[in-house]
């Protein structure tokens, strides 16, 4: 276990290092921004002396790196200033609109999971045969196109033309669900209303289905390939030869070690649905931290994008952590390297 | 295994079944965020909560000219002072009653927190209180359109705000921002029980209100922001939404009229502009901006925003005053294309129309706007002049027109008199002395403007005004700052579950932008 | 190579592939020829033909201001493949070469560029080039810049591992006894056994690149009409559904083919050389 520990302190270090450098681009990117940020917060109707005195609270007049200090200091304090948009602070938007997020990113990681690795075992297992065929160039499709385009032909096929999902939203506004941890499908459960939450539950379907889909793809894919990588060792060979069922070799022989490079990838497919989640949300107006998140780009909100941005990486990072433990758990070999399997 | 088929089987269940709900429920939308606070208020969204969570001292008339009384009984002037006598029978929602004090802190607080439509107010001196149901309001300088101005003056619960004060200099603070930005403060028909900016709103009837409320008008009120035009095309086809707000294209409207959605309509405040930057070249030589203003194709434009065969989200423009106002030309002179004119002016602009690169923009929340461009960049390729387009978010172009270097060579905007006069509507674009906002991005100097500006507010009768705006109108149209593109009519699609009177009958509707959003006024009907 | 090119071809999957790029390619060359309505590509209104459904005259309907969409559509594959290629083009070799270097020298240069490398992988790809976009002007050139700058960890990182796994190899070390010049090793050395992972990735990129300058666009953040692009179209189309289902679901399918072919002959290659090596 102590091996375990080390490596989570060591992962742990170095996320923060990363975080440390995401914050600085960040903040730099958000500096360079063309047009008074203070002008633009206080719209058309401003005096000099309004701008100046925003200018100097947001402290806009010092030096970059004077700047950066005081957001560091700030953020240190659980700060991240105020969103010049909503005239609120930008943690709370932040974690008003994050657990939407989320929900629909861990229900598509779920069914990322839940259907790409079983299609990619199938596939390697027959492969070469009708069914491999069929799922590869399924999952291909699947990878070939931005989540935007499924989510509308998803909302063409199964909410407009067979009226089968609702078009937008979370749940139907007749319900009101008191917020506990802003996740709805657990906060219907917590409140023990079932039909709250099968609503929340039907809401949640073609979106995450649209941000899933390349994820699903990917998986497959991945799957697949790792699956008959192992399949060609010697020792499976050793297990036909021992008499032991397809389905048994394809299940604790070929699948099981190829969990490990899949992982990893998973991680990093989390993260490009935390980003595709911008598209996806647009679509179906889900109430996330993506559509907060263009519209204070749009409107140029300084504070906000940075909040944004940096909360997604931060949460990124945690997972990307997970699934570092993860593996080091499913395989001793790996606690004392580093990830190379990427 | 077993839970997961009941909770698809649920999730089925529950699609199919319909909720038996006791109480009537409206549901409406709007695109922007909802500024709760009244002294903040400006745009569209923030007018239908202030006018229904807060009440104003008096209300345009209902289907024709002039105001009544609402919170003020009565009202007296004398030179450059008013006076109003309240009522005594309304309380806020809080509880407390409404007196002489409220009035005179909302002015202050409206004035010192300097945002949303404050400008309007600029030339009151002061508010003073004479007894507790009685207050004067006393003007630096005569101002025709003062009693207009206060249907944008709410009246604010000075007890409850003050007891709310958060953090803040001085010893106002932050005359309770705060609060009011998520808390009602006010005397209307709504209170609000829920408010999130950026989602929605969700408002219910005050049992309290001082004037008597028909049953039939909706319980609960959901406004809901930011909608995607596709969502409300759904979501009103499927009964799950009630009105929608006027920004849907023309095209989603009238899907939505032939599947059955009724139309409701708001008119004659306002218009449609191209304005044009009169002091950027080429645009600084009127003779540009006439050959510009000529090439323009007027009744495409009108196409364009055709719902029906009856109904539009606009009227031909006649000239620079939206007809119904002071000083407008008649309904049948409406503004025509003319390239003959238009090359006449053209060669008499001092400028080499080869050399000429206009840029035409379009606010990128207003996606009706590009089209708009289009349009204008085939017109002028018909001149034989180049432009390009550029799209620009609403926050970056109210940044940039505060320099006239910086503004757009033409820029698309509606504007309405939100106060119904032709005051507010005129005098934010023209005058010298206010450029650089979003509604003057002409950034135009005219001595004879100005004068016609000056006198329309000051003349003491309604025919002097009318002669000034006349004037005023005949300059406009010889200088070409703006081209006009068409007297706006906002159209809302509506489901048969909802009866709104001010916003469907011509005697009923109150000329003013958001007011027939009085959900006080609306009934249920399921 | 020729017979890289003999396998793609015999294979019916990867064939399609070629197939599917190749149309791509020609109708984005040559557009001109091609498009009913060449005009149609810029700032032109035809308020008679306006939101027309798909008829012999619009293969594929016309837009809100009357503008034919299959012509549109071809117009903006030019956008798409040039977007790709010159995104490739720039951020390759600046990946390349953070990742020959991290891997080959080890030690601070190691840490410090993997480090950077991480920051960057750190931020969800799109995420990064969203908040570029925001505080940029939003133009194809901008555009270009934000997807470059979310792009090259990733080949840094690839051949960061093959480097650093060649490094420890006899060849290498044996270059370094004969006083071989680092430079040497590693363009001449180390960069060729890196070179067949570098250019499958690539091909499978294409594809990529398109699907995220495409996604920008959809928001909003990319090319700016009336240049006709794919993302821009289908966010400008969504606004119709479901009466106008043309104006999205042509340009939809219109990314789908490109990428999907893309996808087709990366996969193929990644086979073949990957049995090669």
């Amino acid at each position: 276990m102590s091996a375990v520990v080390q490596l989570l302190l060591r992962r742990l270090g170095i996320s923060l290092i990363v975080l440390v450098g995401v914050s600085m681009l960040v903040f730099g990117i958000a500096r360079i921004i063309p047009g008074d940020p203070a002008r633009i917060a206080l719209g058309p109707n401003a005096t000099v002396e309004q701008i100046a005195k925003l200018r100097s609270s947001m402290h806009l007049d010092e030096s970059i790196v004077v700047q950066y200090g005081h957001f560091i200091k700030d953020l240190s304090r659980g700060d991240l200033g105020m969103s010049l948009y909503t005239n609120r602070p930008v943690t709370l938007d932040i974690a008003e609109f994050l657990p939407a997020t989320l929900e629909l990113v861990i229900v598509a990681g779920l069914l990322m999971i839940g259907i790409g690795l079983p299609l990619g075992r199938w596939s390697a297992r027959y492969r070469g045969r009708l069914a491999d065929h069929v799922i590869r160039l399924v999952s291909l499709l699947g990878v070939s196109a931005p989540s935007f385009v499924w989510a509308v032909i998803l909302m063409l096929l199964f909410a407009f033309f067979l009226p089968l999902f609702p078009i937008a939203g979370r749940i139907s506004d007749t319900y009101t669900i008191e917020r506990v941890t802003g996740f709805l499908l657990v906060d219907t459960l917590w409140a023990g209303n079932f039909q709250a939450f099968s609503n929340a539950l039907w809401h949640i379907v073609l979106p995450a289905f649209a941000l899933a889909l390349s994820g699903i793809g990917q998986a497959a894919r991945l799957t697949r390939a790792n699956m008959i990588e192992t399949y060609d060792k010697p020792y499976i060979e050793m297990a036909q030869a021992y008499g032991f069922s397809g389905r048994r070799i394809a299940n604790r022989f070929a699948f099981k070690p190829s969990l490990i490079p899949s992982l990893t990838i998973i991680g990093l497919d989390f993260a490009a649905m935390l980003g595709n989640a911008f598209l996806v949300e647009a679509v179906f107006a889900w109430p996330g931290l993506s559509r907060y998140g263009v519209a204070v780009i749009l409107r140029k909100d300084l504070n906000a994008i940075i909040g944004t941005v940096l909360i997604i990486s931060a949460t990124f990072l945690l997972v990307n952590l997970i699934v570092d433990l993860l593996i080091a758990f499913l395989n001793p070999r790996i606690r004392h390297s580093q990830r190379q399997t990427s | 295994m077993k839970y997961w088929k009941a909770a698809l089987a649920a999730a089925v269940f529950a699609s199919t079944t319909v909720t038996a709900v006791a109480e009537t429920v409206l549901r409406l939308d709007e695109v922007a965020v909802g500024e709760l606070d009244p002294a903040k208020a400006s745009d569209y969204a923030d007018s239908i909560l202030m006018f229904n969570v807060y009440d104003t001292l008096i209300l345009p008339a209902q289907g024709g000219p002039g105001h009544t009384g609402h919170l003020a009984e009565s009202w007296s002037s004398e030179g450059n002072s008013f006076t109003f006598k309240l009522r005594d029978d309304v309380t806020f929602q809080s509880g407390n009653p409404l007196t002489a004090d409220d009035v005179v802190f909302s002015l202050d607080r409206m004035k010192a927190l300097g945002s949303g439509l404050s400008y309007l107010f600029g030339v009151v001196e002061s508010a003073e209180k004479v007894d507790d149901l009685t207050v004067t309001f006393n003007l630096e300088s005569p101002y025709a359109p003062f009693v207009a101005s206060l249907v944008r003056l709410p009246i604010v619960d000075k007890k409850l705000v003050m007891e709310n004060l958060g953090e803040g200099d001085g010893d106002m603070k932050d005359w309770g921002t705060a609060f009011m930005s998520a808390n009602s403060a006010g005397t209307g028909a709504y209170s609000v029980k829920s408010h999130n900016p950026q989602e929605e709103t969700v408002m219910v009837k005050n049992a309290d209100y001082f004037l008597s409320v028909a049953d039939a008008a909706p319980d609960t009120v959901r406004l809901r922001y930011g909608l995607e035009a596709a969502t409300v095309r759904a979501l009103i086809s499927k009964g799950e939404h009630d009105i929608a707000s006027q920004w849907l294209p023309p095209e989603v409207v009238s899907a939505l009229a032939k599947d059955g959605a009724q139309l409701f309509t708001e008119a004659g405040t306002g218009a449609f502009y191209f304005k044009m930057n009169t002091t950027k070249a080429p645009l600084d030589d009127a003779n540009c901006r006439l050959a510009l203003a000529h090439a323009f194709d007027y009744s495409t434009a009108i196409k364009m925003i055709a719902i029906s065969d009856d109904i539009s989200a606009g009227s031909a423009a006649t000239g620079a005053i939206p007809v119904g106002m002071y000083g407008s030309n008649p309904a049948d002179q409406i503004l025509a294309q003319d390239m003959d004119k238009a090359k006449e002016y053209l060669a008499a602009c001092k400028y080499d129309p080869s050399e000429m690169d206009i840029e035409v923009s379009w606010i990128a929340e207003v996606p009706l706007e590009e089209r708009f461009a289009l349009l204008m960049q085939s017109n002028f390729t018909a001149l034989g002049i180049k432009s390009h387009i550029n799209k620009m978010p609403w926050a970056l172009f109210a940044e940039q027109v505060a320099k006239a270097e910086n503004t757009p060579h033409i820029s698309q905007l509606f504007v309405n008199a939100v106060t119904g006069d032709p005051d507010t509507l005129l005098y934010g674009m023209y005058h010298s002395s206010t450029p650089g906002t979003w509604q003057s991005p002409e950034h135009l100097n005219d001595s004879v403007v100005d004068e016609m500006l000056d006198a329309g507010r000051s003349a003491a009768s309604p025919e002097d005004r009318a002669a000034a705006y006349s004037k005023l109108n005949a300059r406009l149209m010889e200088i070409a700052a703006t081209i006009y593109g068409f007297d706006r009519q906002s159209v809302f699609a509506a489901s048969n579950r909802v009866k709104a009177p001010a916003l469907t009958d011509a005697s009923k509707a109150f000329g003013l932008d958001g007011l027939g959003f009085s959900f006080r006024l609306m009934e249920m009907t399921e | 190579m020729k017979r890289t090119l003999i396998i793609l071809l015999r294979n019916p999957l990867s064939l399609l592939g070629v197939l599917l790029v190749l149309m791509v390619i020609v109708l984005a060359v040559f557009a001109d020829f091609i498009a009913p309505f060449p005009d149609h590509k810029g700032a032109v209104v035809d308020f008679v033909y306006f939101n027309q459904a798909p008829s012999d005259r619009n293969l594929m309907g016309t837009d809100l201001v009357g503008r034919d969409l299959f012509s549109r559509i071809i117009y903006a594959y030019r956008i798409s493949l040039m977007l790709g290629v010159v995104v490739l083009v720039i951020s390759v070799p600046i990946g390349v070469l953070a990742g020959l270097f991290a891997g080959y020298r080890g030690g601070k240069t190691e840490f410090v560029l993997m480090r950077l490398t991480d920051v960057f992988l750190s931020i969800p790809p799109l995420v990064l080039a969203i908040a570029m976009m925001g505080v940029l002007e939003p133009t194809l050139l901008n555009a270009m810049l934000a997807v470059t700058a979310m792009w090259w960890p990733w080949y840094a990182r690839l051949v960061y591992n093959v480097a650093r796994s060649e490094r420890e190899e006899g060849y290498v070390l044996a270059a370094e006894v004969i006083g071989a010049s680092q430079w040497h090793i590693c363009f001449r050395e180390i960069l060729p056994n890196c070179l067949p992972a570098v250019i499958t990735k690539m091909t499978l990129d294409m594809g990529f690149v398109i699907i995220i300058a495409s996604s920008l666009s959809f928001l909003g953040l990319g090319v700016q009409p009336p240049t006709p692009d794919l993302g821009s179209m289908v966010a400008e189309g969504a606004r119709y559904l479901p009466d106008s289902w043309w104006l999205t679901v042509f340009p939809g399918l219109a990314i789908l083919v490109a990428v999907f072919g893309f996808n087709l002959i990366g996969d193929a290659l990644r086979e073949i050389l990957g049995a090669e090596q």
